[in-house]
């Protein structure tokens, strides 16, 4: 097949800060993006914190109990950094993963992927803004922490606290990736959404040790990388672990940022074929 | 000048419009079978982390003595779990009248069903009621299965505890007409409704006593009547030790509905009028 479209990586590029820049413009114009961004950083944990604060009684009594499962006695510090995690999965998971879902609803997703760009392009220039995004909100959660709270949420060596995060930035969008093209396929963005972040919220310790999780309940929080990330942070912020203590945690980690994000890349090909073999791109 | 119309409203032609969009958004819920099943695994996702957190705390011991001091139970999960099933109707009355505003509105249809002769407020209303049945049926299955795998040990007065959530639900009703105005003005409900429904669910203690809350928040959380609402329903079915005397926040819920139901729609009355003067509706 001939075609006059000269595609090289600068045109590559171009498309990808292009779909970021339409993002951007698109997600600024809704200006309630500022009290979300002000607003969820606190108040999510602080339904995870207050409960705690509840379960240990007014006189301290349930923290001896928490204090020997967690490791330490910082509760708040604990369920923060937990918390953090989780909220940035859960914010990929709406943003990117709902972004091709976003598209099929407004009718413009068959009319961009006759572009002469790779369609992985234009996920990339979505994960990208999205990216930029999520970094803002992560600053904004480590000064409201420190406003609200007085706690510190990044302590210890922030070399390694950057390493677990550089780690854990192909897992989120690897697994935003293979979500955004699932919900593609099966057109149901909001259960699907809900099962996921439920998975990520049970089985990782987000706001509990893993300890007190059963045996199998163990096992499965073993193959999702936001348990080792989650951990990681946690051992280098509350006990000051080093790298070499660090290592049984970051290299799962490390395994797991490589293939994510090829599974991603796979997952969102063959979506993409099937659903334009079926003629299912525009249906919702 | 005098405004004819050829409608003849009565009572029997609101109760069929109120019919007939319960039965609208009936159908809409059937269409999306997934999103019906998730309906009643999300609360319980959503639950088990907040129950292996209070796990936590009660290692090695007999209960949650930590959490009995605040409440006058060690029963946390049936505390959480009434909390959680009074929190899923406010959703509904947030979603059911903000969200679905929203909708409407990026549908285009919004304008064009407000040219029916029904008042706006029982068309708002109406959004409420098919979420209500489903909300009740989920809900009980809910509980059902929560009881089993966590435990639930309600043994007090039912009748009294249903006679407590009407006037708490139609508060809330006000609360809404004046949120729904906010969205007509603002033109985004995503974001506000799910701040607003949180802050207001966890404000009013739906997983821990108020009394755990920070000095700032604390003002805030009895300044709303669920709280009261919360905490007189929990005395009801526990017997758990309330904020203020029975009797009294039982005055404060009746009181509160007269006043927030006439708010409420006066606000919304004002702000539809100048959204109208404005030609705003059909924006988005």
């Amino acid at each position: 097949m001939q075609t006059l479209v000269q595609r090289s990586f600068a045109s590559e590029l171009r498309a990808i800060l292009a779909v970021a820049n339409k993002e951007w413009t698109i997600f600024r114009r809704y200006p309630t993006w500022i009290a979300a961004f002000l607003f969820w950083p606190v108040m999510f944990p602080l339904a995870a914190i207050m409960t705690a604060r509840a379960l240990g009684g007014p006189s301290g009594a349930g923290f001896g109990a928490f204090a020997q499962l967690a490791g330490t006695p910082d509760y708040v510090a604990y369920i923060a950094l937990g918390n953090t995690v989780y909220m940035w999965m859960n914010i990929t998971l709406w943003g990117v993963g709902l972004t091709l879902r976003n598209e099929q609803m407004r009718g413009t997703l068959e009319s961009n992927w006759l572009c002469p760009v790779w369609r992985i392009s234009m996920v990339v220039g979505q994960s990208l803004q999205h990216l930029a995004t999520s970094l803002v909100f992560l600053a904004i959660t480590f000064v409201e922490f420190w406003l609200v709270f007085g706690v510190q949420i990044v302590r210890g060596n922030v070399g390694l606290v950057l390493l677990v995060l550089a780690l854990l930035v192909p897992c989120i969008y690897g697994i935003g990736i293979i979500f955004g093209s699932l919900v593609l396929r099966f057109k149901e963005p909001n259960a699907m959404v809900f099962l996921v972040r439920g998975l990520v919220m049970i089985f990782c310790g987000v706001s509990y040790p893993l300890a007190v999780l059963p045996g199998w309940m163990q096992t499965v929080a073993q193959y999702i990388p936001l348990t080792y990330a989650i951990q990681g942070i946690r051992d280098i912020g509350l006990r000051g672990a080093s790298l070499a203590e660090l290592t049984p945690t970051l290299m799962p980690l490390a395994w797991f940022a490589a293939l994510l994000p090829i599974l991603g890349f796979v997952t969102f090909t063959v979506t993409e074929r099937r659903a334009r073999r079926t003629g299912a791109l525009g249906q919702y | 000048m005098s405004i004819m119309s050829l409608a003849q409203p009565s009572w029997q032609s609101y109760l069929r419009a109120i019919l007939a969009i319960a039965r609208k958004d009936l159908l809409h819920f059937l269409r999306y079978p997934l999103n019906a099943i998730f309906q009643v695994l999300h609360p319980l996702i959503w639950i088990t982390p907040v129950y292996f957190l209070g796990q936590t705390f009660v290692q090695g011991q007999q209960a949650a003595t930590g959490f009995a001091a605040y409440v006058g139970t060690a029963d946390y999960m049936s505390f959480i779990l009434i909390g959680t099933v009074l929190s899923h109707y406010v959703a509904t009355v947030f979603w059911g009248i903000g969200f679905s505003l929203k909708t409407e509105m990026d549908q285009g249809v919004l304008e064009s069903n407000w040219m029916t002769p029904n008042p706006r407020l029982l068309m708002l209303g109406a959004r409420t009621i098919a979420a209500f049945v489903i909300t009740t049926i989920t809900d009980a299955v809910f509980l059902v299965i929560a009881a089993w795998l966590f435990g639930f040990h309600a043994s007090g007065d039912v009748v009294a505890a249903v006679l407590t959530v009407l006037p708490t639900i139609l508060a809330l009703y006000g609360f809404g007409f004046a949120f729904a105005a906010i969205v007509l003005l603002m033109r985004d409900a995503n974001t506000m409704v799910d701040i607003t429904q949180f802050m207001v669910s966890q404000l009013s203690g739906t997983q821990y006593p108020v009394q755990v809350l920070p000095w700032w928040l604390l003002p805030l959380a009895l300044a709303l009547p669920l709280t009261y609402g919360f905490d007189a329903v929990r005395a009801f079915l526990l017997g758990t030790t309330t904020l203020l005397p029975l009797a009294w926040e039982l005055v404060i819920l009746v009181a509160f509905m007269i006043v927030m139901i006439t708010l409420g729609a006066w606000i919304f009355a004002r702000v539809e009028r100048i959204c109208r003067q404005r030609g705003t509706l059909s924006m988005h």
